[in-house]
């Protein structure tokens, strides 16, 4: 009996919101009992569920935003500051991305740059409430300040514009309604997303470390599959916006992007290049504002710095080799 | 040459046309960057006749007629003076931020600086998360705080010292204060060794 009550909540969720909405009234209504009550139960708290897709609150944000920043790090082999040449390293990524994310529409999150010691993977991560980490085989890579704001910007765009956060609430959502069609709080975690379903959808991770991994390590799992394409290309824009904004010249890290090969490391997921060049065709641009209107961006003056001392470190091969 | 470049390249990543930003003489406009000033006249050294924060409106004038990245405007509480480009938008930043004691708290732009309200560390559940995972967890743990005083050291005035140095456009200003400026010290900031500019 039971897996036709599993049945019926399935059939039921997936005929939509509105249907779904639809069908309980009518259920609830007719006042059938047994399965039938049973059902409406399911089909209510499916839909108390939702609440959980709602924007997490900015503790709710830093709490999940630091949790993956360690399985980042974690993963990334540790940041690269044991010598006082990779903390100068560290100190000048801060430096160049800081300046950037002050400036950026978030600009009161305590935005945090780190180098991972990654030498594998050419590579640029995230994280919400401000975490931003480059490897150091993309380090490797750069050729100038430029290349290095253009990534920097892309990885502060994706935090800007939340789509780590975009898949966390999808993760919340999925798993409370998995625990409601399962007929049974399958884990205390899965209880306290119910419960939360029932308030406003927001959640006390700090207070709740159990549902704070649990939720944390679904994320990492989805995150793994990268950000949607469309997604992508929105951080693109904003990136250059970015680079504008603070007088880099974008060509930099368009010929970063050029010499990238399709489809691998930071650019896994990324749209290809030749998409991107169709685009071109199909874009009229007018940047010059008139006289009497306000324009945000200029490309006068525009530079492409070069990288410090502190970077011949990070292009040996080897173990950086401490300074002192 | 440069500019069709330039175009190419917004063009290619779908750069909005500079019109969907527009605004009209006489419309007011939002403080973006952190430490925004507004000078007495349209070069970066003039003297400050204020200091705004990211969310504070301001009243637009025009652009310079001297140079058409200083834009005249009227500060909040009615006072004339010249803005950078890039510090002033159409559109409000977001402006979240989190209390010492943990709460989510509104707060007056102009009172941003000195609030502490956005002073956060690793998120006391992430570290506990962490600390349990133990090994390479909890040695994440350790170097995210160690990452995170690095960043925290990275001041407004280190960044516009680097800024100064690199050629950037002098959008986050060192200090709150207002009147003369001092002349940006010579030695770069810890890390940002001084880098020549590439030709263009």
């Amino acid at each position: 009996m039971r897996s036709h009550l599993k049945v019926a909540a399935a059939v039921g969720l997936g005929l939509g919101l509105t249907s779904c909405a639809s069908l309980t009234k009518g259920l609830k209504a007719a006042k059938l009992g047994g399965d039938a009550d049973r059902l409406v139960a399911v089909s209510e708290n499916t839909q108390k569920c939702d609440k959980l897709g709602a924007e997490p609150a900015i503790q709710e944000e830093y709490a999940l935003g630091s949790a993956l920043a360690i399985q980042w790090v974690q993963r990334g082999g540790g940041l690269m500051l044991a010598t006082a040449t990779d903390q100068q390293l560290t100190t000048y990524v801060n430096t160049v991305g800081r300046n950037l994310a002050m400036q950026s529409p978030r600009p009161t999150l305590q935005w945090t740059f780190g180098v991972l010691n990654d030498t594998r993977n050419f590579n640029g991560l995230s994280a919400p409430g401000g975490y931003v980490f480059v490897t150091r085989k993309l380090l490797q890579g750069v050729d100038n300040e430029g290349q290095l704001a253009g990534v920097l910007a892309h990885e502060i765009a994706h935090i800007v514009l939340k789509h780590a956060l975009h898949q966390y609430a999808s993760v919340k959502v999925s798993s409370c309604k998995g625990a409601v069609v399962g007929n049974a709080l399958v884990s205390a975690a899965a209880g306290r997303l119910l419960s939360a379903s029932d308030r406003d959808g927001k959640l006390d991770l700090d207070s709740d470390t159990g549902l704070l991994a649990d939720l944390t390590e679904k994320t990492v799992e989805l995150a793994g599959k990268g950000h949607r394409k469309e997604e992508e290309l929105e951080a693109d824009r904003l990136a250059v916006e970015l680079m504008l904004g603070a007088g880099y010249d974008p060509e930099a890290y368009r010929q970063l992007i050029a010499k990238t090969p399709d489809g691998g490391g930071f650019f896994a997921n990324h749209p290809k290049r030749d998409e991107r060049t169709k685009q071109i065709s199909k874009v009229v641009l007018a940047q010059k504002a008139g006289a009497d209107t306000f324009a945000e961006l200029s490309t006068d003056s525009l530079q492409t710095p070069a990288l410090p001392a502190s970077f011949a470190a990070v292009k040996a091969t080897g173990v950086a080799k401490d300074a002192k | 040459m440069k500019r069709l470049k330039m175009g190419v390249l917004l063009l290619a990543l779908g750069v909005p046309a500079a019109a969907a930003w527009a605004a009209k003489l006489g419309d007011k406009l939002y403080v973006k960057a952190r430490n925004t000033r507004v000078l007495v006249s349209p070069e970066a050294t003039s003297n400050v006749v204020v200091v705004l924060q990211p969310g504070q409106q301001v009243t637009w004038k025009g652009a310079s007629p001297k140079d058409k990245q200083w834009h005249l405007v009227t500060e909040p509480k009615g006072k004339p003076g010249y803005v950078f480009q890039t510090n002033l938008s159409t559109k409000p930043p977001n402006m979240e931020l989190v209390a010492k004691d943990g709460q989510t708290r509104a707060i007056d732009p102009a009172a941003f600086v000195s609030s502490g309200a956005a002073v956060k560390a690793l998120s006391p559940g992430a570290e506990k998360y962490g600390q349990d995972k133990g090994g390479d967890y909890a040695a994440a743990v350790k170097q995210i705080k160690q990452a995170e005083a690095l960043a925290a050291a990275v001041t407004p005035v280190k960044i516009a010292e680097h800024v100064k140095q690199a050629g950037l456009f002098p959008v986050v200003a060192p200090t709150t204060t207002v009147g003369p400026q001092k002349v940006a010290q010579a030695a770069p900031a810890r890390g940002a060794s001084k880098p020549p500019k590439e030709a263009k």
